[in-house]
């Protein structure tokens, strides 16, 4: 217990945030914490801890007893906290059933001491640099949440919390979740804090924000509820104004931040904005970070795949072979326009693909691997008579449906009809490109109307159907945009 | 002496009335008589709150207050009934019912007289007998009660449905409720934190003849009349004398306090109260009051009548109100053949959203709550109600998941066709990823699969293959997004092919009935100078459409309801 209060007198002296949130880890090796533990009993902790906080600092940093007061609860309740904590990583000699719904309690017990810290903050005036003991509380809340959740979830117990239910339904996910969808609205309530300090920008709580929104959108993803991380977003834009920029928050802050907003564009189909922020993460991330270049990686190639058509190359991909098994039989398969053999790889990699929610992006792949095809028979179709000798090379720009529809009966490996072959056809001369779509239609609440013009991403094939004659007329030049042809 | 009509207590104002019933054993003629009326003043001001036994009168009885009736003209104020009472105590349980119904005249003249129905009348008779009296339960309590499960019958518009005869007497209902109580181990709420405004303590110091309200449960209302009798006298079933029992032993260990402390308490909490008015810098008249002890074991229901109109909880659910199990399998025969019958969709589902919550608040969770889900889902998607639907497809969901038996290769399919319909994708991901190998490979699933992909990639032509062949109810589901992905077809191929191309070609690949259902639907969205005739057949200029249909494909997926709710 001394040498943890000499540390947080010394770190509240020279007002080291991150130093005075040490104090606050509950991730510390047994033999401290059990000494934070036996220290005190739970008569006196509160008196012994406030004894040791007020002769913890002295001279002109003195704290005041408001803030003796404030410290003195968070240390009261960090020691309960610990006293849970000890009881789970030693195993109690009696027998196990008293470790039974300890991580609850564990849980239950920090989340007193974050309260005590937001208490701190409301009534006791805590300055804003100690702010990194938010991290800490949050981010341990987060971490005891998810292992009470599975404890609970685990033990064959159904009994809901006792939190009466007036739903007519039940709520089999809530129940599921039920910490960690209260650490949701605790995390919420840092957000808030951290949101709504008005005080003058050198002191204020709002250089937290980041931190606090980056658990709330992991603890989010892992609810399944990302569309709530929406509202963080609002709610961010909306005091935006007397917001310090972004770009001078730390750059992990911004690397985590940037990394989820992607994710987000991603999941809403909006490609384009989902590209440029993951790429702002990618350039920002750390190069020997190589989890989260993963990460971001997982979703910026799909991006890439469908605004610009352009596949991973095997170098980049070189130094992560999770990402190599994923993208390069995709990307092999749509290269060389194999239908069925992109139908296989997609369907190999489905499981991995859903769990990370870009099975239904890549899906989209299959319009480049046809236009592929197309190109393939368009350019086997080979040159025009030259109308007179030595003029220039045209190519066959008139194509018989038939041979379309042998070539991609043939690479899918199953027989298509002609009507089916003109639908997908029809579909490759449609699409100037899904994304545009997706960006122009008011069908997502949050619809980006960028202009189409600005975009200049490519048809995928140019010329009509003449369904009377049973051809197709493509352009006679660029009949498949981007590709040399 | 002029009796004190006090305002109603908060709790009691917003009240529904209850009827007016006398007990046989008194007849409801009689005049009153003012200065019995001033005996529970009288007691609250001198012996205290327990002293309201008189042992040198008869037992006495008020009935159970007539709210449309108090104060009218019609009606005298209440008067005390005495009754002589054949119980070997005669001299400690003579109750005075302090008039918990109070209200004050004024505002009973508006409330409208509702005639009660004869069964309701003698339900209220029966509780009162003698033989079914019960000492442990006071005759607030019981009076608080019947006036609850009473409102709540009217409320939820059972009144005359439901089978008084079966209903279990309010004594019984108020013992079970302190058994089950006991038994989760949750002791009532401290004294301390009492629910009373402070407007109402201070009202009480106006009126010292004031007496609590019948609602809260204090230590005062618990009768120190000897056990032994009580949980007998009832004579209700056996399960329930036996769960009585704890909580009259319970009530011995309360009884055992004199009855000073009732007292004391009620000044404890006064003070209490001044404190928190310091606190809160007298800024709030009224504090919350802390929520009723949860009940951490599911309701037991005992209502006995098959129907129940829908009415969205609010409160922790009344066990006389809850139908158990083998009645709502009951309720469920019965909702199937007057469905098939009648056809009446806002009764049905309204009586099926009772049935639902019946089973949520008793927390059965068995193949016949998924059967319910299945065929709540069925009739709903028949209807058209999405909002519906989804509900019930949420929870067939987690019901499955839990190993229940049903018919889940069915609602698989059906929610992703559902997801399909609303462009969620996030779900329709999730619910990809439920999806084992082997239940890809089952018909319905696989359907809506390829449906899916169909869409996905743009393969209009296969889709309304798939359109053709859905299985089960699954075209309801598609009939919603039909049209808008008609429209998308149409600006596809009004882009693709030119000049034109026979209507009948539109006809077939979009899947119409007929030619003119085709025609009908090109010129519903101003594309009548499409259509041609040329040589007795009919062409559509595809390539003069230009953006023609762009606009109403826009406007058709963006007006994706989600909520669907009728």
């Amino acid at each position: 217990m001394e040498s943890l209060f000499l540390d947080f007198g010394a770190a509240q002296m020279r007002k080291r945030g991150y130093e005075l949130s040490n104090t606050l880890s509950p991730n510390l090796d047994t033999v401290r914490l059990r000494a934070v533990w036996n220290s005190c009993d739970a008569d006196d902790v509160k008196s012994v801890v406030r004894r040791y906080i007020q002769n913890s600092t002295s001279g002109p940093e003195k704290l005041v007893q408001e803030e003796v007061q404030g410290w003195t609860e968070v240390f009261a309740a960090y020691w309960k906290a610990v006293g849970e904590l000890l009881a789970i990583q030693d195993p109690p000699s009696t027998n196990g059933l008293s470790t039974r719904s300890s991580w609850t309690r564990v849980y239950d017990t920090w989340k007193e001491m974050l309260s005590a810290l937001i208490r701190g903050y409301n009534t006791y005036g805590f300055e804003a640099w100690t702010i990194p003991c938010l991290y800490v509380a949050g981010k341990y809340l987060r971490v005891f949440a998810i292992k009470a959740d599975a404890e609970r979830n685990s033990g064959n117990s159904h009994e809901n919390g006792g939190a009466a239910n007036f739903q007519d339904d039940f709520n089999p996910e809530s129940e599921q979740n039920e910490k960690l969808e209260d650490c949701a609205r605790q995390l919420n309530r840092v957000f808030n804090l951290c949101l709504s300090d008005r005080a003058p920008l050198d002191e204020s709580r709002k250089w937290g924000i980041y931190h606090v929104i980056n658990l709330l959108f992991k603890t989010y993803f892992k609810l399944n509820s990302a569309s709530l991380s929406k509202n963080i977003l609002k709610a961010l834009s909306a005091g935006r104004g007397d917001m310090p920029d972004l770009s001078v928050f730390p750059a992990s802050q911004q690397v985590t931040f940037k990394y989820y907003e992607g994710v987000l564009y991603f999941l809403e189909e909006n490609y384009v904005e989902a590209e440029k922020h993951l790429t702002e993460a990618w350039g920002l991330c750390h190069k020997d970070a190589m989890r989260n270049k993963e990460l971001i990686l997982t979703y910026l190639i799909p991006c890439h795949l469908l605004t610009t058509h352009t596949l991973p190359t095997q170098r980049l991909l070189e130094r992560y072979p999770r990402l190599q098994k994923f993208f390069l039989p995709l990307a092999k398969c749509i290269k060389r326009g194999e239908l069925h053999a992109f139908d296989l790889a997609l369907q190999e990699g489905e499981d991995e693909f859903v769990k990370r929610r870009i099975y239904l992006t890549l899906e989209r792949g299959r319009d480049i691997a046809l236009r592929n095809l197309l190109r393939k028979v368009f350019i086997a179709g080979g040159f025009e008579e030259p109308k007179e000798p030595g003029g220039p090379r045209v190519r066959r720009t008139r194509i018989p449906i038939a041979e379309f529809a042998a070539a991609i009966s043939l690479g899918s490996q199953e027989t298509l009809d002609n009507d089916e072959v003109e639908c997908l056809l029809a579909n490759m001369i449609y699409k100037v490109s899904q994304v545009l779509h997706t960006i122009a239609s008011p069908t997502r609440r949050h619809s980006w109307r960028v202009p189409l013009r600005n975009l200049e991403l490519p048809n995928l094939m140019k010329g009509y159907i003449a369904r009377e004659r049973g051809i197709l007329v493509l352009s006679k030049n660029g009949a498949f945009p981007g590709t040399g042809v | 002496m002029v009796p004190t009509w006090s305002p109603a207590p908060s709790s009691d104002a917003q009240s529904i009335p209850v009827p007016r019933f006398s007990s046989p054993y008194y007849s409801s003629s009689s005049s009153p008589s003012v200065d019995n009326n001033s005996a529970p003043d009288a007691h609250e001001a001198g012996a205290g709150p327990s002293g309201f036994g008189q042992p040198s009168h008869p037992p006495a009885y008020t009935p159970v207050h007539v709210r449309q009736s108090f104060g009218a003209e019609t009606y005298p104020p209440t008067p005390l009934y005495a009754i002589p009472l054949h119980y070997p105590q005669p001299s400690t349980n003579t109750f005075v019912a302090p008039a918990p119904n109070t209200t004050s005249a004024g505002s009973d003249q508006a409330k409208k007289k509702i005639d009660w129905p004869e069964s309701v009348r003698s339900y209220v008779q029966r509780s009162f007998l003698p033989a079914h009296l019960d000492e442990s339960v006071t005759r607030q309590e019981m009076e608080a009660k019947l006036k609850e499960t009473i409102s709540q019958a009217n409320v939820s518009g059972v009144m005359y449905t439901i089978n008084w005869e079966t209903m279990p007497l309010p004594q019984a209902i108020v013992r079970e409720e302190r058994a089950r109580a006991r038994l989760v181990q949750q002791p009532p709420p401290p004294p301390v934190m009492s629910s009373e405004s402070s407007t109402d303590v201070s009202l009480r110091a106006a009126h010292p003849t004031l007496t609590t309200t019948t609602k809260k449960r204090k230590s005062s209302d618990l009768s120190d009349a000897p056990l032994a009798a009580s949980w007998r006298a009832g004579g209700q079933g056996r399960l329930e004398d036996r769960i009585t029992f704890a909580a009259d032993k319970r009530q011995s260990s309360v009884d055992d306090s004199p009855p000073k402390t009732s007292k004391y308490q009620k000044q404890q909490q006064k003070q209490m109260e001044k404190r928190q008015k310091r606190f809160n810098g007298g800024y709030q008249s009224t504090y919350r009051s802390p929520s009723p002890p949860p009940n951490n074991g599911p309701v037991v229901g005992t209502c006995q009548t098959l129907e129940k109109r829908y009415l969205r909880l609010t409160a922790p659910p009344v066990a006389s109100v809850v139908r158990p199990e083998h009645i709502l399998r009951q309720t469920l025969e019965l909702l199937k053949k007057k469905w098939k019958a009648e056809q009446n969709y806002s009764y049905v589902c309204d009586q099926f959203k009772s049935l639902r919550q019946d089973l949520t608040v008793q927390r059965i969770k068995n193949e016949f709550t998924v059967q319910v889900y299945e065929i709540h889902a069925r009739i709903a998607l028949e209807k058209g109600d999405l909002g519906e639907y989804n509900q019930c497809q949420t929870q067939l969901k987690a019901l499955y998941q839990l190993g229940l038996k049903g018919k889940a290769i069915e609602f698989k399919a059906y929610r992703i066709l559902y997801f399909i319909h609303t462009a969620n994708r996030t779900a329709l991901n999730g619910a990809l990823a439920d999806l084992t190998t082997a239940e890809k490979e089952e018909a319905p699933i696989k359907h809506a699969l390829n449906v899916r992909s169909a869409l996905a990639l743009g393969n209009y032509h296969r889709f309304f293959r798939l359109y053709d062949e859905t299985p089960n109810m699954g075209a309801y589901l598609m009939d919603m997004f039909v049209g808008r992905e008609r429209l998308a077809a149409l600006c596809n191929i009004c882009r693709a092919y030119k000049p034109d191309v026979p209507l009948r070609f539109i006809t077939e690949e979009l899947y119409f009935e007929s030619d003119s259902h085709a025609a009908q639907f090109i010129m519903d969205y101003s594309g009548k100078d499409l259509l041609q005739d040329r040589d007795s057949t009919i062409y559509v200029l595809t390539g003069k459409a230009g953006p023609l249909f762009e606009g109403h494909r826009a406007t058709a997926f963006a007006r994706v309801d989600i909520k669907g709710q009728i």
